[in-house]
């Protein structure tokens, strides 16, 4: 009977022992997603009893705070429709987006310092709180970006290239994040899609303005071609398909070209460069990556260079190929060229404060990719101060200094041409850059040029 | 039976025995002592004064007398397993803070019957010390209990979907918990009897030997008894235990897996019948292969109990950090859920790694016995206990159908707490004689 009372013994433990294993599968495998079903209340429940902490601007002034009204935490946007997108929204109901859930666990105090310091507060029974954000981007230029796009689809972001720092992120038409829970049904509706985080997730063929990138690809393959003259008569067959020009600009040299935007030109570099050279250079300026600003990007799309044909490879050298990019991509392509060639990583958020108000952690400044020599890049500015000064970006010059820039007018199939605009300033020693694009407006130069300007104008004025 | 002097066995003559001053049991019963007031005094903050006074008060009392049933062994000479009163300290602590942390009334009313049940631990070490004579009266005590089972179809109260409780106006008592023993010492009696005959059998069919009636009738009956409990109790946890832990004594004391075989066959033929023919055992199905779809009605007790689990992680939310009013039965069924999501993985398995020890210490008690009666008893015991563990652990995980029984010594629950207590004692006991046995 011995042996018996031994196996017996050893299915028991045997049961226990598949009792642990499962039990760690349900906590540790399923558990997040256990934890973040919409069924279970938990977190729902933890958020209500706990004051999340608050989101400031750059200069103190509150984008998202926690009140309370009538005994019941309510969180209030001040800003409005201006940082909806960037700072996003919380609903019971319909999640939560931007800033808010992309620190949800900071903002709630589930980490760090924090963490400890409510485990403490729940067990004496007082109130717990969490951390607090501040953030990159200015309250006035947001509601000032916000303004100009004037409800018209489209976005703009402007970067502190020596830092690499967010100063605007705004997308246009807006909603109110107050209300998201009132107003849902109608904002889901709406076909101008105005959820959309369009700098950060719209994705728009770049038109002209990437002609920056192509040419910083052409110079860094032959750096003899600063002082080729080419020949522009006005169009160029590829394959049979035939890309014109607004003009035939005669004999130019590579900075006109880029000034007057001429198409000949640079579809016949795209065609030098080949598939694969162009692909790097794309690659090089971070155009098909998440550069990890803290919200999610949508990463650049293109057709693979195994794919591409010459057609193809034409047009997308000047911006009108299968390529999609986002704003912040081309914003990060002005700053890097104002920056000599090195894009700094872009940011959102400046410092972590704890709910005590001590910063706990700061942004640290760090150089993301080097996309071109000094050289090149400072032949590139001088371009796009000829654009400003004397070609397609005319509009986006202001009278307290030196702008420099890069217009681009998409063709796409949904009527009128994007306007796109993207550039830094001042010219000499470049501080900031700035990309602009309005969905079916009409040419860069006219629409999104002054945009710029006047955004840069009041930047500068705020001492940035 | 009585022995009028406790310290009978230690008397002058016989050396002191090893292990007879319990030191390393009182030294276990310690680190119980701080792990209950460590959990005592983080739940005391967050309370109101009176509750969390009460909280802390109890701890201590608790542990005080964990420490006086060790000085009177220690005192008589009783040389039971050294191991099991300090697991069972550290079940019982964890099922007292928990209570006290989910409702302090369930915790306090828990307090009470943990006195009760050392109280009652101490007289079956006492009184059931030569616990052989329980083996003459089996078919006494086996009709006792099943008219104990039966009088609650009758009777009873329903509470909770399970028609197990018999009312007595100041307290509530339910008969399964106690017949539990009894079915073990029963079978432990006649299985020791009719092994022989059992394992060989007395006519065959073909090449299979089977014993006659007289033999097998009263397994059958145990298989019926489990079967009306389903049906007419609707007690499927506890038919559960009756049945498992019949099986695993039958082959114990035979080897015949064939017993072992049958006995799943029927089940299994008499739950489908219960499936085809009763409503409620065919709900229970359904939400167990998939709870989803009735996650507003009856598949929200299972959910509910595995987002609690899912939430805890590796570390959990903290005692008081979780969300145990989510939880339906809370402090009974789903009170292993609620340790999940507050300790987590590593609270749980701890849970589990006690009942490990616990079992692990019955077998070795069983193995070292001196006769098949107390072998069988031992491993029944262990069985009985490890068994109702897994399957209320099991069922709170999703792993087997969720049904409504405690998990020893943690869950809320005078009945079940008592009873268990004197599987402990009947489990010492076996150990007591074990020793003197092996080391004299």
């Amino acid at each position: 009977m011995k042996p018996n009372i031994l196996k017996l013994g050893y299915l028991l433990l045997g049961l226990f022992v598949a009792l642990v294993i499962y039990l760690s599968y349900l906590q540790v495998i399923r558990g997040p997603a256990l934890a973040a079903n919409p069924y279970n209340r938990r977190l729902q429940e933890y958020e209500s009893g706990i004051k999340r902490g608050t989101i400031y601007d750059t200069r103190g002034t509150v984008l998202a705070g926690t009140g309370f009204f009538r005994g019941e935490g309510r969180r209030v946007y001040p800003a409005g429709p201006a940082a909806a997108h960037l700072v996003g929204y919380i609903s019971g109901r319909y999640g939560r987006t931007g800033i808010e859930s992309a620190y949800d666990r900071h903002l709630l105090g589930m980490e760090g310092i924090d963490r400890v310091r409510n485990l403490v507060n729940r067990l004496l029974g007082r109130d717990r709180a969490g951390g607090h954000l501040v953030l990159t981007v200015d309250a006035v230029l947001q509601k000032l970006a916000a303004d100009l796009l004037g409800g018209r689809r489209g976005a703009v972001v402007m970067l502190d290239t020596g830092s690499g720092a967010v100063r605007v992120m705004a997308s246009s038409p807006g909603f109110d994040p107050n209300y998201v829970d009132q107003t849902w049904s109608r904002l889901v509706q709406d076909p101008n899609s105005p959820l959309i985080n369009r700098a950060t997730q719209g994705a728009y063929p770049p038109g002209s303005t990437i002609k920056v990138v192509v040419a910083a690809g052409a110079l860094g393959a032959n750096p003899g071609l600063e002082r080729e003259i080419f020949n522009c008569r006005g169009s160029l067959v590829v394959d049979g398909y035939r890309l014109t020009d607004s003009a035939a600009h005669g004999n130019i040299d590579l900075r006109k070209a880029l000034a007057v935007s001429c198409n000949t030109v640079f579809a016949r570099l795209g065609l030098d460069l080949k598939p694969d050279g162009f692909h790097r250079v794309i690659e090089s300026f971070g155009l098909k990556q998440d550069p990890g600003v803290g919200i999610p990007v949508r990463p650049g799309t293109m057709v693979s260079p195994a794919a591409m044909t010459p057609a193809e490879l034409a047009a997308s050298a000047i911006g009108q190929g299968e390529m999609l990019v986002t704003p912040l991509h081309m914003a990060l392509v002005a700053a890097g060229i104002a920056n000599r060639g090195v894009i700094r990583h872009p940011f959102v958020v400046e410092k972590f404060k704890d709910s005590q108000g001590q910063t706990v952690r700061q942004a640290v400044y760090r150089p993301w990719l080097t996309a071109a020599t000094p050289e090149i890049a400072g032949v590139l500015r001088e371009s796009m101060v000829d654009a400003v000064q004397y070609g397609t970006a005319g509009a986006a010059g202001i009278p307290e200094m030196q702008v420099a820039g890069k217009t681009g007018s998409a063709q796409n199939p949904h009527g009128q041409t994007h306007a796109w605009f993207i550039g830094f300033a001042p010219a000499e020693r470049p501080r900031l850059a700035v990309a602009v694009v309005l969905e079916n407006a009409g040419s860069g130069g006219a629409v999104a040029a002054p945009i710029a300007g006047k955004l840069l104008s009041a930047a500068v004025n705020r001492g940035y | 039976m009585y022995s009028g002097n406790c310290r009978r066995k230690a008397g002058p003559g016989v050396a002191p025995l090893t292990g007879a001053d319990r030191l390393p049991e009182r030294k276990l019963l310690f680190w119980a002592g701080i792990y209950a007031a460590a959990g005592m005094l983080a739940l005391y903050p967050a309370m109101p004064f009176k509750t969390g006074f009460t909280a802390v008060i109890a701890g201590l009392v608790t542990t005080i007398a964990f420490f006086l049933v060790n000085l009177y062994w220690s005192y008589c000479g009783y040389r039971g397993d050294l191991f099991l009163l300090p697991i069972t300290a550290v079940l019982s602590t964890t099922g007292l803070v928990f209570l006290f942390r989910l409702e302090p009334a369930y915790g306090i009313r828990q307090f009470v019957w943990l006195l009760a049940g050392l109280a009652v631990l101490v007289l079956v070490s006492r009184l059931m010390i030569d616990f052989r004579f329980l083996s003459d009266y089996k078919y006494i005590y086996a009709l006792a209990g099943i008219v104990a089972l039966l009088l609650p179809i009758f009777f009873g109260k329903e509470q909770g979907g399970a028609k197990s409780w018999l009312d007595f106006g100041l307290f509530q008592l339910q008969p399964a918990e106690f017949v539990k023993i009894l079915v073990v010492l029963f079978l432990a009696g006649f299985l020791t009897e009719n092994k022989a005959v059992l394992t060989a059998g007395t006519r065959s069919i073909g090449w299979l030997t089977l014993p006659g009636l007289r033999e097998w009738g009263p397994l059958a009956a145990m298989w019926g008894v489990s079967l009306l409990l389903l049906i007419f109790q609707r007690d499927l946890g506890t038919a559960l235990i009756y049945f498992s832990t019949f099986l695993a004594m039958v082959y114990t004391a035979t080897n015949r897996i064939f017993y072992v075989f049958t006995g799943l066959g029927l089940f299994v033929a008499g739950a489908a019948a219960c499936f085809h023919f009763f409503g409620h055992v065919r709900t229970r199905v359904e939400i167990w292969l998939n709870p989803w779809p009735y996650i507003e009605t009856s598949g929200y007790q299972v959910l509910q109990s595995l987002f609690a689990i899912g939430s805890g992680g590796l570390t959990g939310a903290g005692l008081g950090g979780g969300y145990p009013g989510f939880l339906p039965a809370v402090h009974t069924d789903l009170i292993f859920s609620a340790i999940c999501e507050e300790m987590g993985l590593l609270g749980g398995t701890g849970v589990i790694i006690l009942f490990m020890i616990f079992v692990y210490r019955g077998i070795k008690i069983a193995l070292s016995s001196r006769d098949e009666f107390a072998a069988l008893a031992a491993s029944g015991f262990s069985a009985l206990l490890g068994l109702q563990a897994f399957i209320i652990i099991a069922g709170v995980t999703k792993l087997l159908p969720l049904t409504g029984i405690t998990l020893p010594f943690v869950s809320y629950g005078g009945s079940s707490l008592v009873a268990n207590f004197i599987l402990l004692g009947l489990l010492l006991n076996i150990s007591h004689e074990a020793r003197e046995f092996h080391e004299t």
